[in-house]
């Protein structure tokens, strides 16, 4: 058997090599022109009705980019905000952005201002609906449960990473009666936020966001390549499964024992397992 | 061509390593002083010819450096292994920088929340008073820390350091406390929302959270105590402990599988400059 170190090893060479390879390869495929299909996410269709609700009650909306900082994540949830002010810019919403990072407040910013900019509405740029409340998750979620009740804000969106604060926000949302929408990668609150959000986007549909709603063939051919990816490692699962199971059951088939030992060689399992 | 031997690499790495910690090493006093300003005048100059150059180089600079940026720690984990790792020692280091960015933005943040109050103290909009309370709050717990680093570098204790133990240990934890602990009634008006039955899926959430909960507790155990040992599998804490270990994990391992996948897509498009929207791909 392989060992486990922090660097990579022949597997991740081969499998995330196919990975960057996949995606790279359906970026250019979709920039070249190749219509992609991407599946309806209800969560992402009803963005609309949630803007329309908070230009109908004349209420603003609040986006809450999570408490991760500048991750991946982060800058995910920083290409939703740019989507969600500029439809919400059209209608002549607010959209209050606080912020927990010194850094995403910089970025929230910027990105709320060239919304407001290339809806050719910058004077509704409000510099003060952009704020930096706190670097302490619990004086964020504080402050966040405090503008929800003084704003009586009408939609309220959480997209990033979420930790214990979830629930506090999202049963506060609630309590405002507005419409909530959630989109996390952290898999320890997806369960909030499927008892207290009107929709929830879990898992990998958080990355998928910002293809489904700017249809860019760049994001849309990343996300195809991300599907084929996903195929690959169910694909090694799969096989594995099947080679562990045939060792337990016929141990004595003709190369079973080699095929098993490197199987476990190229795909070493961690320690303890 | 001749190609490095991994001695000479390791030779030169170690060359550039020594340099660096001779660069970052501790200063005190003047030498501080001196660092310190010369970070923020070479900071200073960095972004002054940034904004020099014109417009249409400064996109192309600013994807260089993301790149560069991004290829130290991807050859950091492709090209190293257990016994040659020549640009593990940099990651600290690598860490700082960030750090250092980290504070400058920390400032804007600030500078934000310091107008946004001061507009409300100045207008007496409705709740001006927390606004106040910010700026007192503020200044007092700064200038208790800088009180309690002053006092400990000239080694005196006393007062200093429990004005910022009443403070830090007095206000601030027990607050956070009390906002975290609020979550057990969070808990409760969320679990009665989700547990009612309208659906064949809330239905189903229902049934296996009861089980789950019961197989974690005494009362649930002793429900079941009475089955037969051949019927030990269906005992509540076996049955609660096969529904997390087994569907429950697999679901989270495909979502983790998902995630990943995902998390790498995104990285790779902001790395090589392939993000697309008005933030990334805005004139500059």
């Amino acid at each position: 058997m392989g060992d486990i170190t922090p660097y990579a090893n022949s597997a991740v060479y081969v499998v995330e090599g196919l990975l960057v390879f996949f995606i790279l390869f359906k970026i250019i495929s979709a920039r070249r022109g190749r219509e992609l299909f991407i599946r309806r996410i209800p969560g992402l269709s009803s963005l609309d009705e949630a803007v329309g609700r908070a230009t109908e009650m004349g209420k603003p909306m609040l986006f809450v980019p999570g408490i991760g900082g500048l991750t991946v994540v982060g800058l995910q949830a920083m290409a939703i905000l740019q989507h969600v002010v500029q439809r919400a810019a059209k209608f002549l919403t607010r959209v209050i952005v606080p912020n927990i990072d010194p850094i995403m407040f910089t970025i929230s910013e910027e990105i709320s201002k060239e919304a407001y900019t290339s809806e050719g509405v910058p004077e509704q740029f409000d510099p003060e609906d952009i704020r930096f409340l706190s670097s302490d998750q619990f004086a964020l979620a504080a402050g966040v449960v405090g503008i929800m009740h003084r704003e009586r804000t009408a939609t309220v969106l959480y997209f990033g990473e979420f930790f214990a604060e979830s629930l506090i926000l999202a049963e506060n949302g609630q309590a405002v009666g507005a419409i909530q929408i959630a989109g996390t990668p952290s898999i320890t609150q997806v369960p909030f936020f499927l008892a207290t959000c009107d929709y929830t986007i879990i898992g990998d549909e958080y990355f998928a966001v910002s293809a489904y709603l700017s249809r860019q063939p760049t994001l849309l051919g990343s996300l195809v390549g991300q599907d084929y990816g996903k195929l690959l490692m169910m694909g090694v699962i799969v096989v594995g499964a099947i080679l562990v199971t045939l060792q337990a059951t016929l141990p004595h088939l003709y190369g079973l024992a080699w095929l098993n030992e490197h199987f476990l060689k190229f795909f070493p399992r961690p320690p303890g397992q | 061509m001749t190609i490095l031997t991994h001695n000479q690499w390791s030779a030169i790495s170690t060359r550039f390593y020594k340099l660096w910690v001779v660069t970052i090493a501790d200063r005190h006093g003047w030498q501080l002083a001196v660092f310190i300003t010369g970070a923020l005048l070479v900071g200073a100059l960095a972004m002054w010819m940034l904004m020099s150059v014109p417009t249409r180089f400064r996109k192309p600079i600013v994807m260089a450096v993301t790149f560069l940026g991004g290829l130290i720690l991807a050859l950091e984990f492709l090209i190293s292994t257990d016994t040659w790792h020549p640009l593990t020692d940099f990651l600290p280091a690598y860490g700082n920088v960030q750090m250092v960015i980290g504070s400058f933005a920390l400032l804007l943040g600030l500078v934000n929340l310091f107008m946004i109050h001061a507009e409300a103290v100045n207008k007496r909009t409705r709740g001006w008073i927390n606004s106040f309370a910010f700026f007192v709050a503020f200044f007092a717990i700064m200038i208790a820390g800088f009180v309690k680093d002053y006092a400990a570098a000239k080694a005196v204790s006393g007062s200093a350091d429990s004005i910022y133990t009443v403070f830090f240990e007095g206000f601030l934890m027990p607050l956070s406390s009390t906002m975290f602990s609020m979550i057990a009634f969070y808990i409760a008006s969320a679990a009665y929302r989700a547990f009612r039955i309208r659906s064949t899926e809330s239905a189903l959430m229902m049934i296996t959270a009861s089980i789950i909960m019961l197989g974690l507790v005494p009362a649930g155990q002793y429900l079941t105590s009475g089955l037969p040992g051949w019927l030990y599998w269906l005992r509540l804490e076996n049955v609660s402990y096969w529904l997390l270990t087994s569907p429950n994990m697999a679901v989270q391992r495909a979502m983790a599988f998902g995630i990943a996948v995902g998390a790498l897509a995104t990285g790779l498009r902001i790395w090589l400059s392939l993000e697309r929207g008005s933030f990334f791909d805005r004139q500059l």
